[in-house]
């Protein structure tokens, strides 16, 4: 793991994070959970998953799903850092009839898994997708990122479930959990308490760390487990890397002007 | 003796058994070929060769080789 | 395989154990085959197929949402998946994942949904489904065949498997269903099939409902009203140019369906007959929009006017 080129990766996706919510203009564009992801998605695409643009439909490729799907920005961001999307097809985003919208649209040649948008259903397809590879017998590892509000879903539990009882040690969930949902902090609209124990209490191989911190992240991403699924809870800030946006939760989903671009852009 | 013949005929037919896997015996559940849908494909066979409809409580307490023997006597079908 | 045989046989079993022994067929034709259930497997006549195959089937326990995602996953994988479960659960739970999975992602998977319309009355109106085949019309890219009985089952699904789209099949009626199909025949998703012939009226079922729809017709024969009686075993996409032609051959057009009469089989025969110039009647027979009491199978069909005395007397009430 090379570190500065993480880290480098990850400063990249919050420019083009950035940029692009910029570029949409008045369409507007969620923003603080893109920036909260950041991280996990740079270690993810930088570091870890076997992904290339010359082998992007092959059996062997890691899969990654975005469940929180309106986190797409982060998404976008490091597949053109990885040079699987043009930086130009950026400046598509959420314009008539383009493949780069406010949420995913599938689109494996352009290393997009599944639409995803619908709060709850990126874990399933995840435990379909995993359970497929081991039928298949292939080694591929499926990634999946869940908001901590998208908890609140129970179709998410039922995934995990399925995920331990059927012992899938393919599969590997983070949860970016940046303590806020849409109308607010979840403590106040829909507690998770403690969200780490009950992913163990749910037969899940649970750790807890630093969603900012890229070694951490890489480290928890690379430990063994077997005959469990691995669940990382990473606590992260909403709009990380700006400081006009961290722990706002106006930043949501919101528009970034011409003056806000022009004072934010020199932080990165 | 032909009536016994046929019943066992129709018993190793529509449980798709080996002939080595019958015997007089024969209980429901007793071997995975008569699970209910064996039990529906014998009774069905049953109902065809002897020309009769089962009640629905005799379906249900055919639950042996032996036990079918009595039953189809309330249909005037001999085949012990 | 004697067809005649296993007519007779598959009929006594019903539509669910039926399809149990159409499973171990069809595995052997599609060895990448997975069948997928929330918690039914005798229900589905499934248990001999779950024994001789377990890697090829997946039990998600009581959990439909994460049945049709798992489903869906394992479809973009390249596996045949065939889902499983009571047609309410199997239609409704999980709505917006079909939506989302076989609607907009168009993954395919044949949902199989079983006990559906009015069999299962004495156990109320949540194991009842007279809604699935309206809420399913309304997402794009998927199919919806009603077999007639156990032998279009099988027809249905060996098609269903191939089939471009994905495919909600409802299975309707218990054990000792009608033989509406009593040798082999023509089938084809999408192409309705005519049964009886007669220029007066024109009876539209789905399901082994028709049962009822011949009998009517023949009563109704007696009466010198002369009858067709059509099999439109697939809803959508419906058959317009046999709704066009039977509405031009008929002053009358009664369609019947264990469904309610809104966004059903009636639904979508009433859709085309209003853009087309045509002189002929529709009276939609079915659930009127209500749920009723609970009871047997016979006393549902007949609130509902789905009973053969109740249906001829609504095409006497509509000549």
């Amino acid at each position: 793991m090379n570190l500065k080129k993480l880290e480098n990766f990850a400063r990249n996706i919050r420019k083009n994070i950035i940029f692009t919510a910029f570029k949409a203009g008045a369409k507007s564009a969620h923003i603080g959970g893109a920036l909260s992801a950041a991280d996990i998605i740079a270690v993810l695409y930088s570091s870890i998953m076997k992904i290339k643009k010359q082998k992007i439909l092959d059996d062997n490729r890691d899969r990654f799903i975005l469940s929180k799907g309106h986190a797409c920005l982060a998404l976008y961001s490091a597949l053109v850092e990885k040079k699987i999307i043009k930086r130009k097809d950026l400046e598509t985003f959420e314009s008539d009839g383009s493949n780069l919208l406010g949420h995913p649209i599938i689109n494996k040649l352009s290393g997009i898994e599944f639409s995803t948008g619908s709060l709850g259903m990126g874990l399933s397809l995840g435990v379909g997708v995993a359970l497929a590879a081991k039928k298949k017998q292939k080694k591929y590892k499926t990634y999946v990122i869940l908001g901590d509000g998208e908890c609140n879903e129970g179709s998410i539990w039922e995934s995990i479930l399925c995920a331990s009882h059927f012992k899938l040690d393919n599969i590997v969930i983070i949860v970016d959990k940046n303590n806020f949902q849409q109308t607010g902090k979840n403590s106040s609209i829909m507690d998770l308490k403690d969200l780490t124990s009950k992913f163990k209490s749910f037969g899940c191989s649970t750790t807890e760390i630093n969603g900012h911190n890229v070694k951490k992240i890489y480290q928890s991403l690379m430990s063994k487990t077997t005959n469990k699924p691995k669940v990382i809870v990473a606590n992260t800030i909403k709009g990380k890397g700006i400081k006009l946006f961290e722990n706002d939760n106006n930043w949501h989903h919101s528009i970034i002007t011409k003056s806000i671009y022009k004072n934010i852009i020199k932080e990165i | 003796m032909k009536n016994k013949k046929k019943y066992t005929e129709i018993f190793i037919e529509s449980l798709s058994i080996d002939k080595k896997k019958f015997s007089e015996k024969l209980k429901y559940n007793d071997i995975p070929e008569w699970d209910s849908i064996g039990h529906m494909t014998l009774v069905a066979t049953l109902e065809e060769e002897y020309k009769i409809n089962f009640e629905t409580d005799d379906v249900v307490d055919f639950s042996s080789f032996k036990k079918g023997v009595d039953i189809l006597k309330k249909y005037n079908v001999n085949v012990a | 395989m004697n067809i005649q045989n296993n007519i007779k046989l598959w009929s006594s079993l019903g539509m669910r154990a039926t399809f149990g022994l159409i499973a171990m067929e069809l595995v052997k034709k599609h060895p990448n085959l997975i069948i997928t259930t929330s918690d039914v497997s005798t229900s589905a006549g499934l248990d001999r197929y779950k024994n001789k195959y377990p890697d090829k089937y997946i039990d998600v326990g009581i959990a439909e949402q994460n049945l049709i995602g798992v489903s869906a996953g394992l479809s973009s994988e390249g596996f045949k998946v065939i889902s499983t479960t009571f047609a309410p659960f199997q239609t409704l739970r999980c709505c917006e994942q079909i939506k989302v999975n076989l609607g907009y992602m168009k993954h395919k998977i044949c949902m199989v949904g079983l006990a559906s319309g009015l069999v299962l009355g004495n156990l109320g109106f949540t194991h009842c489904s007279i809604e699935d085949i309206g809420i399913l019309r309304s997402i794009p890219n998927i199919s919806i065949v009603v077999p007639s009985d156990p032998f279009e089952l099988f027809k249905t699904l060996d098609q269903a498997i191939e089939h471009k789209n994905s495919v909600y099949i409802r299975l309707t009626a218990g054990s000792n269903s009608k033989i509406i199909n009593d040798k082999d025949y023509e089938f084809e998703i999408g192409k309705a099939v005519e049964i009886k012939s007669g220029e007066d009226v024109s009876i539209i079922g789905c399901g082994n409902i028709l049962w009822n729809c011949l009998e009517a017709a023949t009563v109704l024969k007696e009466k010198n009203i002369k009858c067709s009686v059509v099999n439109m075993h697939t809803v959508k996409p419906i058959d317009k140019e046999k709704v066009i032609e039977l509405a031009k051959k008929h002053k009358l057009i009664v369609t019947v369906e264990e469904h309610n009469i809104i966004g059903g089989l009636g639904s979508a025969v009433a859709e085309v007959l209003a853009e087309d110039k045509n002189n002929c009647k529709l009276v939609r027979i079915g659930a009127k929009d209500f749920y009723s009491p609970g009871g047997s199978y016979d006393y549902l069909k007949d609130i509902y006017g789905l009973s053969v005395e109740k249906i001829i007397q609504t095409v006497f009430l509509n000549l």
